[in-house]
């Protein structure tokens, strides 16, 4: 039974695909095009974790930014 | 609403028997009886609150003290504002979820029907808690609705009637976003697919799991608040070793995600209303549903901003400065998005779109004084001064409560079946609109001159605007009598009956219902395709 779902859903999205979707929700924009492939090829265990990381590594980069600039 | 009733009674569903009368409403478990519930129960508590808010006005008319004692005065700003927020603007955006969400999806009901009950039948409780707090010995709370130590440590028992309905009120909270969460991730009719669902779904999802996450918080901080006040700690108190701006933390990480659970499903209705007179799709569909998630995301690293004043280390300062900045990213583009949708679209200004062109307008207006008071040092300028008085009633009043009245308007039709008065609808609009300016603009003027927000009293050179102010909130608080009576004439069945589609260029799965809807609908899910 799961071989056979596995072998009707499409590929698997590959990490950089999963990383352009979550940084483009962070700006809000997405093509339509890329939008269709990521409803298709995108498991929700796979967007939240990106989503995590990604949130994660803008507070650290936030963080980076402003520690930058007030040890000038 | 006794016009979407009128099929009750032919032994549907799996509810084998009817209450009449009082009772009817006491145990229902239908989604729409729910709905009209929270919907009425919000507009009562919008009159109480505006009426608080009447009296606050009518008190700062004229320099002096006219018609309050000070510690009064107090009490009516901390009340009009718990009220406006837990009773009004909270449970109004619950009552559409209750209506529209099973309705959009092709959900019979929503999942737990019988918590969805308890989880309104809470609200009443909390409401009556603070009302009734105004005559307990001191009074009601007056250490403003966002209730800072030690001001609230300090209060009469007043304060814990505040605490309890809060606990109330956040458990009902909690219990309608399961409910809505559950429905709308196990109830959608078979196609409806995720990205396909209509945006008002989409931003009541995101805002129920806001909720779920902050609810807790605020009652983690108002239990802190409780346990300091009569069980001997100190979480808040200096002298015990606690620390009163750990308050403000705890609070505002509840209080700024709360922000975004009172306008995204805000959002998500003139998401609805925008399309449909524009009679073109959603401009970037995804994009929005990706913006609404960003804002979410974002809503819980900038609670800081609220605090800018405390002494906080300028790496922190500058941190959520930067973060709070950011928002205006994914904000801009559900401004560009709506724009775009109308961009050569065959556009009509009933009244729906009025009040969603109103929102677009006014709410931009708020998200800029937004941008200027994340500038950290430009907010210790204005901390707690009128501008931010403007700022917040900016997005909440033209924000949320201008997408509620659009709602209103726009959904109206199908669930009574009939048309609400469009010339009276319109004077709402305008007169809501006007007035809405006349009392906050002037509020920018002030708060940068340097007037503090709660006060009952000011210096002279404030008179003129304050009194402008005072003009414009009467004014607007008249203009919401036409709305009653809209909605009671419509109610009564006065209008003209509507097809079940109402509006030319709407399009989704309610519309596909008769209008008014029978009491039990999609019993049978329909295929989307």
């Amino acid at each position: 039974m799961r071989m056979t779902l596995e072998s009707e859903s499409p590929r698997k999205a590959t990490p950089l695909q999963v990383a352009k979707a979550v940084l483009s929700a962070f700006v809000g924009i997405r093509r339509r095009a890329a939008h269709e492939k990521d409803v298709v090829t995108l498991t929700p265990l796979q967007v939240i974790v990106a989503g995590v990381i990604a949130a994660a590594i803008f507070v650290l980069s936030l963080v980076m930014l402003v520690r930058f600039i007030t040890s000038q | 609403m006794e016009a979407a009733h009128a099929h009750n009674g032919h032994g549907h569903g799996a509810h084998g028997h009817h209450y009449s009368g009082l009772m009817r409403w006491i145990t229902t478990t239908n989604h729409k009886d729910i709905g009209t519930l929270y919907l009425f129960f919000a507009l009562t508590m919008f009159f109480v609150g505006g009426l608080l808010a009447l009296m606050l006005r009518a008190e700062l008319f004229e320099p002096g003290l006219q018609f309050w004692r000070p510690e009064f005065f107090n009490q009516l700003t901390t009340m009009h504002g718990l009220i406006m927020v837990f009773g009004a603007i909270m449970p109004a955006f619950v009552g559409f979820a209750n209506w529209q969400v099973p309705m959009m999806i092709g959900a019979p009901d929503m999942a737990f029907a019988r918590m969805n009950n308890w989880s309104f039948w809470l609200l009443p409780v909390g409401a009556i808690l603070l009302v009734a707090s105004f005559f307990v010995p001191g009074g009601a709370t007056a250490a403003g609705w966002t209730i800072y130590a030690p001001l609230s440590t300090q209060m009469g028992p007043g304060m814990d009637l505040a605490i309890f309905a809060l606990h109330i009120m956040g458990a009902s909270s909690i219990m309608g976003s399961i409910n809505i969460i559950t429905t709308i991730l196990n109830m959608r009719a078979p196609g409806m697919a995720l990205m396909k669902m209509p945006l008002f779904v989409w931003t009541w999802l995101i805002t129920a799991y806001l909720l779920i996450a902050v609810m807790p918080v605020l009652a983690g901080a108002v239990t802190m608040v409780l346990t300091d006040r009569h069980f001997g700690t100190n979480f808040f108190n200096a002298a015990g070793g606690g620390d009163p701006v750990l308050f403000q933390h705890v609070f505002w990480f509840f209080g700024h995600p709360e922000v975004y659970i009172m306008i995204l499903p805000g959002f998500g209705i003139v998401s609805q209303i925008v399309p449909t007179f524009a009679r073109k799709p959603l401009f970037g569909y995804s994009s929005m549903v990706y913006a609404t998630a960003s804002i979410a995301i974002l809503s819980f690293i900038v609670w800081a901003h609220h605090m800018f004043t405390v002494g906080m280390p300028a790496v922190a300062q500058l941190f959520f400065m930067y973060a709070t900045m950011l928002i205006a990213v994914p904000t801009g583009v559900k401004v560009f998005n709506w724009i775009a949708t109308m961009w050569k679209g065959s556009l009509t200004f009933e009244t729906p779109m009025l009040f969603a062109c109103g929102f677009i307008f006014v709410f931009s207006m708020g998200g800029f004084t937004g941008l200027v008071l994340a500038i950290t040092p430009v907010d210790i300028q204005l901390q707690d001064t009128y501008y931010v008085v403007a700022h917040f009633h900016y997005v909440l009043v033209a924000g949320s409560l201008f997408a509620l009245f659009g709602g209103t308007y726009y959904w109206l039709p199908k669930w009574i079946g009939r048309m609400y008065d469009e010339t009276l609808g319109k004077w709402h609009f305008w007169l809501s609109m006007i007035f809405f300016n006349i009392t906050f603009f002037p509020m920018h003027f002030t708060g940068l001159a340097g007037l503090p927000r709660r006060v009952p009293d000011y210096n002279m050179q404030f008179a003129d605007f304050n009194m402008i102010s005072t003009i414009g909130a009467f004014g607007f608080g008249l203009a919401q009598l036409i709305f009653v009576y809209v909605l009671v004439k419509a109610i009564r069945g006065a209008g003209e009956k509507v097809s079940d589609k109402v509006w030319e260029g709407a399009d989704g799965l309610e519309w596909t219902l008769p209008s008014p809807p029978p009491y039990h609908t999609f019993e049978t899910p329909p295929l989307v395709k």
